[in-house]
Order: C-alpha cells, then sequence, then structure tokens
C-alpha cells in the first residue's frame, strides 16, 4: 500500500514502524516568519522597557537582541511540544528521526546551522536541500538527525458507520477485505453518492441487491449500504 | 477463524485506555500530581511508570497485529498514535539539567576538544600565521596596514588604543555594561556563524579564523609601530585567553564539520556528518561559555586604564594558563570512557 506521499516510518525497538509527516517548506517558511515578526515586537517591546534603565539598559537590549536571534528557537524546542511559537500556530513539532523527542544538542546544532541554511542569501541553501530531499531536511537538520514534521496525525477513515451485516457473495481475499474496510471507513466523509459510486466497483463481490435473510423480497438495495454491511460482516459482527 | 477486529478491540481496548491514562498522568508531571494529593481509591489511580512500559510493549504487539490482520484503519491508526506518544515518552532522553551540566563541563567539553586536536592544530596555524605576518610587514612598513582595513578604522584604533583613550581602553563610545551587550552580541555570533560555516566543506570557517587573525595582526603591528604596546596588550592579554582560544575552537570545530564531508571515511557522508556534529556539540556549548566569560572581562577589567599593565599582563597570564589546564588536562584520564559514552 505505498503511495506517493512523504510519510516517514520510523522504527521503534518494539520493531514497531512509527508514521512521521515530514512538514515542506512552505508551513516551515511561515512558520519563521511568524517567529521573526513575534520576535522583532518583543524585541521592541523589551527595549522600549529597558531603555529606561540607566547603564545596564543598554547591556540588556544588546544582550536579548542577541538570546532572541540564536536561544529562542532552542529554548522553545526542548520545551514541551517541542515547537516554537511560530511552528505551534502551523501545527508543525521538531522531533529526532527516530520519532524521538528533539536532543538538547541536537536542538542547539540544528538552529546554529541555520547559519549554514542562509547562506549564500536568503536560505537559499536550506531551501534547496528541502526541495531536492523527500524528508524535507534543511542542512542543519541533516547534521542534527531531526526532523520537523506535522504535529497531527490526518485520520481519513473513521468508525464504520453502523449496519446490519451481511455476508460477500465470494470469500474475499485480505486485499479486497482491506479495501472495503478502508472504503467504509471513508464512508461518513463521502456523499452517500460517491460511497455507491465507488462500491458498485466491488459489485461481483457484495450480495445481490435484493439479497434478504429473512427470504422475503424487499426493495433492492443501493451498493453503498450492501459494501458498508460487508464491512461490517469483515469486522466480525455476525 | 482469526480474532475478528470486534473481538480484538472488545478484548485489549482496556489496556489501550488504561495506558492513555498513564500517559496523560506522565504529561501532567510530578507538579500536578503532587497538587492532587493522594488518591481516594485504588480503582482511579492512573497506571505508574513499571506499568505503563508493559502496557507500552503490549500495544505495540497489538499494533503489529492489527497491521499485520489489515484490522480496520480507524483501528490501526489509535493503536499508532498511542505508540507514537507512550514511545516519545519512554524513550525520551532525560539530558538536560544540573548534573548533565556538571558533566559536560567537567569531563565531555575538554575530552571533545581534546579529541579535536589536529583540527585545533590547523584552526590555530590558521590563525596564528596570518596574525604573525601581517603584524611584523605592518610593523616594518605601517602603510600595510591599509591594505587589511580601511583609514577610518585604522583612525579608530588610534583612538581606542592611543594616548587619548585615557582611562578607557579599547572602545570608541559606550559605558561598561553597554561593551558587555554589544561583546556578547558580536563576539558569540562570529563564533557561532564560524562554526556553521564549516558546513561549506570547511572553507567558510577557515576564512573567518584567518581573517580575524589577520585583523588582529595588522591592528597589533600598528599600534605597536605607534607606540601604543603596552595599551593594546594589557587589554588584550586577559580576555585574550577565552576570546582568541575560542575563535580557534569554534573554527576547528566548523572544521571537522566539513572534513567528514569531504572526507566521510566508510560512513555516508550523512552519517559522518551527524556523527561529527555529536562529536562537536559539547565545543560549541564550551566556545560559547568562554566567550561569555571573555565578554565580561573585556567590558569590565581589560578596559579599565587605572589597573597598571603589569597587573593585567600577571592575570592575562594566569588566564592563559587556566584556559590550556582545562582544555589540556581536565579530566584527562576519563576520555576514552566519556567519548565512548557520547558514541550511543
Amino acid at each position: 500500500m505505498t503511495t506517493l506521499d512523504t510519510r516517514l516510518l520510523a522504527e521503534t525497538p518494539e520493531g514497531i514502524a512509527i508514521q512521521l509527516r515530514p512538514a515542506g517548506a512552505v508551513p516551515r517558511g511561515l512558520a519563521y516568519a511568524l517567529d521573526f515578526l513575534i520576535r522583532l515586537i518583543v524585541w521592541g517591546v523589551a527595549a522600549a522597557f529597558l531603555a529606561r534603565i540607566k547603564g545596564m539598559g543598554s547591556a540588556l537590549i544588546l544582550i536579548s537582541a542577541f538570546a532572541l536571534e540564536w536561544f529562542y528557537p532552542i529554548l522553545f524546542e526542548l520545551l514541551p511540544g517541542a515547537a516554537t511559537p511560530g511552528k505551534r500556530a502551523l501545527g508543525l513539532q521538531v522531533l529526532m528521526d527516530t520519532g524521538l523527542p528533539v536532543t538538547p544538542s541536537a536542538a542547539v546544532t540544528r538552529n546554529l546551522l541555520r547559519v549554514a541554511d542562509f547562506m549564500p542569501v536568503a536560505f537559499a541553501f536550506g531551501l534547496l536541500s528541502m526541495l531536492l530531499r523527500h524528508d524535507f531536511k534543511r542542512l542543519g537538520d541533516i547534521v542534527a538527525g531531526t526532523l520537523v514534521v506535522h504535529a497531527e496525525q490526518v485520520r481519513l477513515a473513521g468508525k464504520l458507520p453502523e449496519a446490519e451485516p451481511l455476508a460477500p457473495r465470494v470469500p474475499l481475499t485480505r486485499a479486497q477485505q482491506v479495501a472495503i474496510l478502508h472504503l467504509a471507513g471513508r464512508a461518513r466523509r463521502l456523499t452517500s453518492e460517491r460511497v455507491d459510486e465507488l462500491a458498485a466497483l466491488a459489485e461481483d463481490a457484495l450480495p445481490p441487491p435484493d439479497y434478504a435473510p429473512g427470504g422475503a423480497s424487499p426493495a433492492p438495495i443501493r451498493p453503498g449500504p450492501r459494501l458498508i454491511a460487508v464491512a461490517q460482516w469483515l469486522m466480525g459482527q455476525r | 477463524m482469526a480474532m475478528t477486529p470486534r473481538q480484538f478491540e472488545a478484548r485489549y481496548e482496556s489496556s489501550w485506555i488504561e495506558l492513555e491514562r498513564g500517559l496523560d498522568a506522565l504529561d501532567a508531571g510530578r507538579k500536578a500530581r503532587r497538587k492532587a494529593g493522594p488518591f481516594p481509591t485504588g480503582a482511579t489511580e492512573p497506571p505508574g511508570a513499571a506499568r505503563v512500559a508493559q502496557l507500552y510493549r503490549q500495544c505495540c504487539e497489538h499494533l503489529a497485529l492489527a497491521r499485520e490482520r489489515a484490522y480496520p484503519v480507524h483501528l490501526v491508526a489509535r493503536l499508532d498514535a498511542l505508540a507514537a506518544r507512550a514511545h516519545q515518552r519512554i524513550y525520551r532522553r532525560h539530558d538536560l539539567g544540573l548534573g548533565a551540566l556538571r558533566q559536560l563541563a567537567l569531563y565531555r567539553a575538554p575530552a571533545a576538544v581534546r579529541a579535536l586536536r589536529w583540527h585545533l592544530l590547523v584552526a590555530a596555524l590558521v590563525f596564528v600565521l596570518p596574525a604573525v605576518v601581517v603584524g611584523v610587514a605592518t610593523w616594518i612598513d605601517p602603510h600595510f596596514v591599509l591594505t587589511v582595513v580601511d583609514a577610518k578604522q585604522v583612525h579608530q584604533f588610534d583612538g581606542m588604543y592611543g594616548p587619548q583613550a585615557g582611562e578607557r581602553l579599547g572602545r570608541t563610545s559606550g559605558d561598561d555594561w553597554t561593551m558587555f551587550g554589544f561583546y556578547i552580541m558580536n563576539n558569540v555570533g562570529i563564533a557561532f556563524r564560524c562554526f556553521a560555516a564549516g558546513l561549506m566543506l570547511g572553507v567558510g570557517s577557515l576564512f573567518m579564523v584567518g581573517y580575524n587573525g589577520l585583523l588582529l595582526g595588522a591592528v597589533a603591528g600598528f599600534l605597536v609601530t605607534r607606540g601604543d604596546a603596552e595599551r593594546f596588550f594589557s587589554f588584550v592579554v586577559t580576555h585574550g585567553a577565552f576570546e582568541l582560544t575560542a575563535i580557534v575552537l569554534s573554527g576547528a570545530a566548523g572544521l571537522k564539520l566539513g572534513h567528514a564531508m569531504l572526507a566521510p571515511g566508510r560512513l555516508t557522508r550523512t552519517q559522518a556528518l551527524m556523527r561529527a556534529a555529536r562529536e562537536t556539540s559539547p565545543v560549541v556549548f564550551c566556545f560559547a561559555a568562554m566567550l561569555l566569560v571573555a565578554a565580561a572581562i573585556e567590558a569590565f577589567w581589560s578596559s579599565a586604564g587605572w589597573i597598571a599593565p603589569a597587573v593585567k599582563y600577571a592575570v592575562g597570564g594566569c588566564c592563559w594558563a587556566l584556559v590550556f589546564a582545562y582544555l589540556g588536562l581536565q579530566g584527562k584520564g576519563h576520555d576514552a570512557a566519556v567519548l565512548g559514552a557520547s558514541e550511543r
């Protein structure tokens, strides 16, 4: 069931593959712009207050500019949630490419090396690296072994709709069972007409339209509900 | 007939819910647990850490079964999310905190610096040679300084270290605190950039180290010919112990990255880079800390014109000895163990 998407699998010591969804250049660029804006505002406000302190104030203004430039991303990526406010707003998260939380030294490495990604102008190297790689890592990510992922999983299929179970007309192969369960799981997101249309492709496997366990002859049932009934049968409701 | 998805869910769902509750409790943290106080009955108490680990292994097994038996997507997705969350919680590395910092300062940083000795040697030569060559050239012919810096900057140096500098050495304007902030922002930023420039096959780091050496040589040579040698060297000697060493360290760390890219050995280039970054990260912490120390010294001690140069030379000499002793000797017997431990 390999698809043309960008999912990555990270294997745990238990032999389980965890799915990661790397984030591409656009959401990451937007997150960076947002972070930049936030830093600018924070620094502006801080500078306005610090300017009133004689002597030490000017030092604190410079130090806060330094800290915001270098330590803002490191700090936020090490806090729970592992994302700067900008990344959080876009639903992104920084992980190790093993799927584990980012380690302090990896967070430092990836953020210091942002300088290398910036070269020669306007993040050209970083962008090039993200566009060329299937896991969208910039140089800092490659070196630190980190990955920026979409934190939320996409759920296309949900619970199956309730229905009386019906046995399929013929024994089904595994692949057929999987396809029917998948479609039934997505039935709630589709219009009933579309479900019918798709279910009609499986007509050979579905029970006939006038099938009724009681033996009476009811009105013909549309393919969609019959497919869902078969899915329920496959789920084990007999 | 194998177990149907429905039976599977009915049979094991309680253990998944228990694991979820355990993870919620762990996420809420120690503080929340203390606030909540002892749980009134055993039934509402979330599972402890050992139980969570056990439930996690069970959950992994269920996930593997669910995938293998092609159970419906919503069931697999639920187990998948649960396993991923528990995995993050269980395999989290606890290397934040004072203990880790102590370990870093006492063992890992000096060991990592010593492991870089060849890169350090190259970076030091790239720093010292241009400094000496330009310094001597400027000393022989003061006009040579203009090949490195422009006339306006030369004039600035004159103001900073010349006789008119008076009580405040090494600056054109600004009080101690402003300069402290400036040194932190400027110097640490330069060192970070110097390290990152190593990703350009190491050339970037070498260039930045060499350029800084060149500048230092030009300024020193020029001021010596002007007769300001004592003011300049007494200014530089103390914080130089930290600052110049840190610049060379950052160059060496960057060079290590570049070296890993150029000659990855039996690893892939990516693996070699990741390994080099792991090995040099204690060095990064080390030079950043040294530059903070240097900034404080430069702002409050080096610039003080009222301290006799002899005192500054003595203190500066001690600082150099301290830095070299720390990098060269601290925790020396434990290098193999420390470097081996950071491999993992």
